[in-house]
């Protein structure tokens, strides 16, 4: 082997990006569980629509969309936020890191604090589980991902208690970015629920 | 040696600012109360070009095994198929 | 064995094992009668046999749990057992009212049964798997306490891992939801709903939990993993299992009289329950294959590699089947549901825990496995009895579908008993897959008792 070969090779592996799932294989499972839960979800909402379609679209307008709207709003920021934490921490700047999570944080809240002010005035309303099949769904689907974001946020505030610790660092990253797969995917799910329950009609 | 998982600021930051804009026209079309199999079409694009930015640079899968890619994006692309043919029975016919 | 208070689980293996035959036992006559209506009668009627046949199995799985719990947590925990003195009265008065309330069951009838255990000052009684005369239920609760008490403190005062954390949380959950069985609203709806909380939260929520820490357990010590490793997917599975588990106890309540929407819950999560008994299985695998040690005892790592195939077949696939609303509307108490019983209770806690009596019974009799003969006969023992569930299971699937069709589905509908004769032939064929069964199980009871050149202890 000559010597232009060897150093070819060498250097191959730095060119070619190294294949990696960003965070803990466990919670990639658990991820797909998630969105299989969803999906199953997104479906059934869709078909039952498809049999009630007045009655729906009715409800619907009902619905706050400001609020939906706005709700997206901050989870998108909030993942933006926190993919500046991961790569604030890949940059050794640790203390960055944790003020992006707290920034996601506090965008996570004004989520729960909408979403609230959302569910209080559906409820003076007279919405319930057993008011409609439409307010079923509204209810289920919304609640099953609000406690998604409650859980994802307290995953945001252990990562932050990490990042303050100076935990995580290049080629030690797995505890950060598996409580940022978790998020994104609590974005991910809503990206497709707003429009479903909230627009199409 | 540093991979570079998760891309730089910048591209982030242009990102954000395009799902921003995508979810300003979703709100759009729901103010204006469209409706319709384009309309639907129209925003099943939008909501996959969103999932899309959260799944490949969020989520960092471009770069992770082609499987992963696989299963998120066809797990999207299945959803809208079915919501999509959910509305077309639905239609009036 | 690493601490000698582990000894005191051979006798809850014992007392088990024997249970064990005499649920097989009562379940062979059972199995008869459906067939030959009047065998035994009246000596053992269909229902006393039937209410003998379900509470064995619980008690001797029980057993089996308690037994599992004196072993691992000392181990786990890096200490000596709180007390062994207590576990070993827990055990005799266990026993004691295991076996005064079956013979309630056998020599008295129920009624009578009833009114000389205080039904009258608190109904308790009449509830399927609930039988229990009321003194007994004090007794579990009373027997439960101090054994959680026993490990609890065995837990604090030494280390604590995953796996002991999981094992507890099943076991206190195990205990508190019990304590429903006490509860008895005039209210029908009331009553099943409350009844459920029982029966479904503990077979497919806090007994999943002791089931993953057990396999855990049993999966550390056999393949020599890193316990991360390990620990990392029992969480994983654990969570899934109580979200799957705990909202899926809606498809319960379906047709009790309970709002409508535990039809769309119950159904999307009891469909999903399946998914962390798969994980189960793939976790399983995946350990074994990553294994770092070739583990003398290869039977113990095959009833594990099985508990995880048979649990996701028998728990969740045979659970998926009739679990959405629109199915269950015909399958509902059907030959269908007694099909998924027999193979979800085998695969998945019959299973692991003789996946753990398989691990540790050789340890507790001072060797790291039994001789290759025992193992072998004890790997035939595995297939006789797996492969005679798969038919037993299959055989009352057929029936359950027959069944449903001639009493349910079809246009001239025929009644319940009618039908029941359509439906004999399987019956008869289950019965023989049965008796297999009980062979299977005889070979496994006589694996213990072959001797030959066996392994020392390895350190």
């Amino acid at each position: 082997m000559n010597t232009a070969t060897t150093a070819a090779l060498s250097v191959a592996p730095a060119i070619t990006v190294e294949r990696r799932l960003a965070g803990d294989l466990a919670i990639w499972i658990f991820i797909l569980a998630e969105l299989l839960a969803f999906g199953v979800f997104f479906a059934a909402y869709a078909f039952t629509r498809a049999n009630h379609i007045e009655l729906f679209d009715a409800e619907q307008v009902a619905l706050h969309r400001d609020a939906g709207a706005l709700n997206t709003v901050l989870l998108l920021t909030a993942s933006y936020f926190v993919v500046r934490a991961v790569q604030a921490a890949e940059r050794l700047a640790s203390a960055a890191s944790a003020r992006w999570l707290l920034a996601a944080m506090v965008c996570g809240a004004g989520f729960v604090i909408v979403k609230l002010f959302e569910y209080s005035a559906a409820f003076e309303q007279g919405v319930s589980l057993s008011s409609s099949p439409f307010h079923m769904f509204y209810l289920s689907l919304t609640f099953f991902h609000f406690m998604h974001v409650i859980l994802g946020m307290v995953i945001l505030g252990a990562m932050w208690f990490g990042a303050r610790a100076g935990r995580y660092r290049p080629g030690d990253m797995n505890g950060l970015e598996t409580g940022a797969a978790y998020w994104h995917m609590v974005d991910l799910v809503w990206l497709i629920l707003f429009p479903l329950v909230y627009v199409i009609h | 040696m540093h991979t570079d998982t998760h891309g730089n600021p910048t591209r982030a930051t242009i990102l954000w600012l395009l799902l921003i804009v995508a979810t300003v026209l979703t709100w759009a079309v729901g103010e204006r109360g469209s409706s319709g199999v384009l309309i639907v079409a129209f925003l099943a694009v939008l909501s996959i070009a969103k999932g899309s930015v959260i799944i490949l640079d969020f989520m960092a899968l471009r770069r992770a095994p082609l499987m992963w890619r696989v299963l998120t994006l066809g797990w999207m692309a299945l959803v809208w198929a079915l919501i999509g043919l959910a509305y077309w029975n639905g239609m009036p016919t | 064995m690493q601490y000698k208070s582990q000894a005191v689980a051979m006798p809850y293996f014992i007392a088990a094992i024997g249970l064990f035959v005499g649920q097989i036992i009562f379940g062979l006559i059972m199995g008869m009668q459906y067939v030959v209506g009047d065998f035994l009668f009246p000596e053992i009627p269909f229902n006393v046999a039937r209410m003998v046949h379900t509470n064995l199995l619980i008690v001797w799985l029980l057993f089996g749990f308690m037994g599992a719990a004196y072993y691992m947590v000392p181990e786990e925990s890096e200490t000596e057992l709180y007390s062994t003195k207590l576990a070993w009265i827990l055990f005799w008065v266990f026993l004691a009212a295991g076996a005064l309330t079956i013979l309630g069951y056998l020599f008295v009838p129920y009624a009578t049964l009833a009114e000389m255990t205080g039904n009258d000052l608190l109904a308790t009684m009449g509830r399927e798997f609930l039988e229990q005369p009321l003194p007994t239920k004090i007794g579990i609760v009373v027997v439960a306490l101090a054994f959680l008490f026993n490990i609890t403190m065995t837990v604090l005062k030494g280390r604590k891992t995953a796996i002991s954390v999981v094992l507890l949380l099943g076991l206190w959950g195990l205990a508190i939801f019990f304590l429903f069985s006490f509860y008895n609203p005039h209210n029908l709806v009331r009553d099943k709903l409350y009844w459920w909380f029982v029966v479904h939260l503990w077979v497919e929520g806090v007994w999943e939990l002791i089931l993953a820490a057990l396999l855990a357990f049993v999966l550390i010590k056999v393949t020599g993993v890193d316990r991360e490793v390990i620990e990392k997917w029992l969480y994983v599975i654990i969570t899934l299992a109580l979200v799957t588990g705990i909202i899926g106890t809606g498809h319960h309540f379906f047709w009790i009289g309970t709002p409508e929407y535990w039809q769309w819950w119950g159904s999307i999560f009891s469909a999903l329950e399946p998914v962390p008994f798969f994980a189960m299985t793939v976790f399983a695998f995946n350990m074994v294959n990553r294994r770092k040690r070739e583990h003398p005892n290869k039977a113990a790592v095959l009833w594990a590699l099985g508990t995880g195939v048979m649990a996701f077949l028998g728990a969740g696939v045979w659970g998926f089947l009739h679990t959405l609303a629109p199915v269950n509307y015909y399958t509902h108490g059907s030959q269908i549901t007694a099909a998924h019983g027999h193979m979800a209770f085998y695969g998945a806690y019959v299973m692991v825990v003789i996946t753990i009596i398989s691990y540790a019974m050789p340890l507790l009799r001072g060797r790291a496995a039994n001789s290759e003969k025992a193992q072998v006969l004890e790997m035939w023992s595995f297939w006789l009895m797996t492969i005679a569930m798969v038919f037993i299971t299959l055989f009352l699937t057929a029936a359950g579908i027959l069944q449903v069709w001639l009493q349910r589905v079809s246009d001239t509908p025929m009644s319940f008993m009618a039908a029941q004769d359509q439906v004999v032939l399987f019956y008869w064929m289950r019965e023989w897959a049965g008796v297999v069964f009980f062979i299977g199980l005889l070979t496994y009871l006589a694996s213990f008792f072959v001797k030959g050149e066996t392994k020392a202890v390895a350190n």
